[in-house]
């Protein structure tokens, strides 16, 4: 385990860990209410930001179950950091790791989350070999839900009413993808895109 | 909190106690049997195994802080040895959780008593604990267990494939559970409901 080499590139984003130049690109996004919604810690002033933004440069290896990798994601063509995922190894046993996400929505739209996802996906499945990854979203933050659909993931859970989160009753919902689905997943996508562009030419 | 309720509670057919020295026997005789560990991530018991199970579970008869639990030898009322067990765990005091748990000796299975075991948990801790939701787990193989929760209510709301490694091989596991609102609402739909 440890890491998988960095940083990580897509056809326009790059996935790297953080450094301390990306406080203005985070403060950005972080503080915003639809992000704040969502986020299991809070964060107002730029001094929450910054305590955020250490806690995210310190994750940066996977040394022992517990642990977290924190990646910004970031633009290629301007180098903004549009969002962040984070890999964190829940079990050494059954090789099993979270994926988090957050996204600036000013860059939505534009299948960038979708992009770092599926990259946060390979990395873990492919460099890291996690035997299975789950993510997990409020069930009225549809924009995560369909994301999670559209990269592929199962809907195992729908958890009820399962704890108070901003003094609401929060339904969560789990998605997960084991390795060996992920992998046909993959190809068919592949296999799909190719034929379809053979068949428009 | 604290919910620290009177025993033995009575339903229908059983009691439910704590537990005591003197159910090691009655717990050894269902504990290592293959048909009973298939389905519980401990492995089947020798007695000496048993007896400190036993030992661990005396005394555990109230929530008072996140994590408690309330281990309950069960017995049929006319009877004086344990056919089984049940348990209720406050999982959650700030977002009002419980965990609820049975296991039967497979020779007193199919009478419909874990279901009335279970739905007194169900009050215990709707009604007497103050919880908002009750969930429990079972694997994905065992149907019997799933029923149960079925017939007290329960709804499934997860089915994790290969998420945890147990006894060499991936397991699968079904999340039931039930709000305390739906609860409520059939607790009038029910006859012999108080």
């Amino acid at each position: 385990m440890d890491r998988p080499d960095l940083p990580f590139e897509t056809n326009r984003l790059v996935l790297r860990t953080f450094s301390a130049d990306d406080l203005a690109d985070i403060s950005d996004y972080y503080v915003l209410p639809q992000v704040q919604r969502y986020l299991d810690i809070g964060a107002r002033d730029a001094g929450d930001v910054k305590r955020a933004l250490n806690a995210l440069r310190n994750q940066k290896r996977l040394q022992r179950p517990g642990d977290a990798l924190a990646l910004a994601v970031v633009r290629r063509v301007d180098s903004v950091v549009i969002g962040h995922v984070v890999l964190r190894w829940t079990d050494a046993t059954a090789s099993q790791a979270e994926l988090r996400f957050v996204f600036n929505p000013i860059y939505g739209r534009q299948g960038y989350a979708r992009e770092a996802v599926e990259a946060a996906l390979e990395l873990g499945f492919d460099r890291l070999g996690f035997h299975r990854m789950f993510a997990r979203c409020s069930a009225m933050d549809e924009r995560a839900a369909r994301l999670l659909r559209q990269v592929g993931m199962r809907l195992e859970g729908h958890f009820r009413e399962h704890k108070l989160f901003q003094g609401e009753w929060d339904d969560e919902l789990h998605f997960a993808f084991l390795d060996r689905e992920w992998r046909c997943g993959n190809k068919v996508t592949e296999l799909t895109r190719y034929s379809v562009a053979n068949s428009a030419a | 909190m604290v919910y620290a309720p009177a025993f033995p509670i009575e339903t229908e057919r059983l009691r439910l106690r704590p537990f005591s020295r003197g159910d090691v026997d009655a717990v050894y005789a269902y504990r290592r049997l293959d048909d009973v560990a298939r389905y519980l991530f401990d492995e089947t018991m020798d007695r000496e195994a048993v007896t400190e199970v036993v030992q661990a579970r005396i005394g555990h008869t109230a929530l008072v802080a996140e994590g408690d639990k309330i281990f309950l030898a069960v017995e049929q009322r006319e009877g004086h040895s344990p056919i089984g067990e049940v348990t209720l765990i406050l999982r959650s005091e700030a977002n009002r959780q419980a965990e609820i748990g049975y296991i039967f000796h497979p020779d007193f299975q199919g009478r419909g008593y874990a279901t009335e075991a279970a739905r007194e948990l169900l009050r215990m801790g709707f009604d007497g604990a103050g919880m908002h939701r009750i969930y429990a787990r079972c694997a994905a193989e065992n149907i019997a267990s799933a029923r149960v929760m079925e017939r007290i209510g329960m709804v499934q709301e997860a089915h994790f494939r290969e998420h945890v490694f147990v006894k060499g091989a991936w397991d699968e596991e079904l999340i039931y559970a039930i709000v305390e609102d739906t609860w409520r609402a059939e607790q009038g739909h029910r006859p012999g409901a108080a």
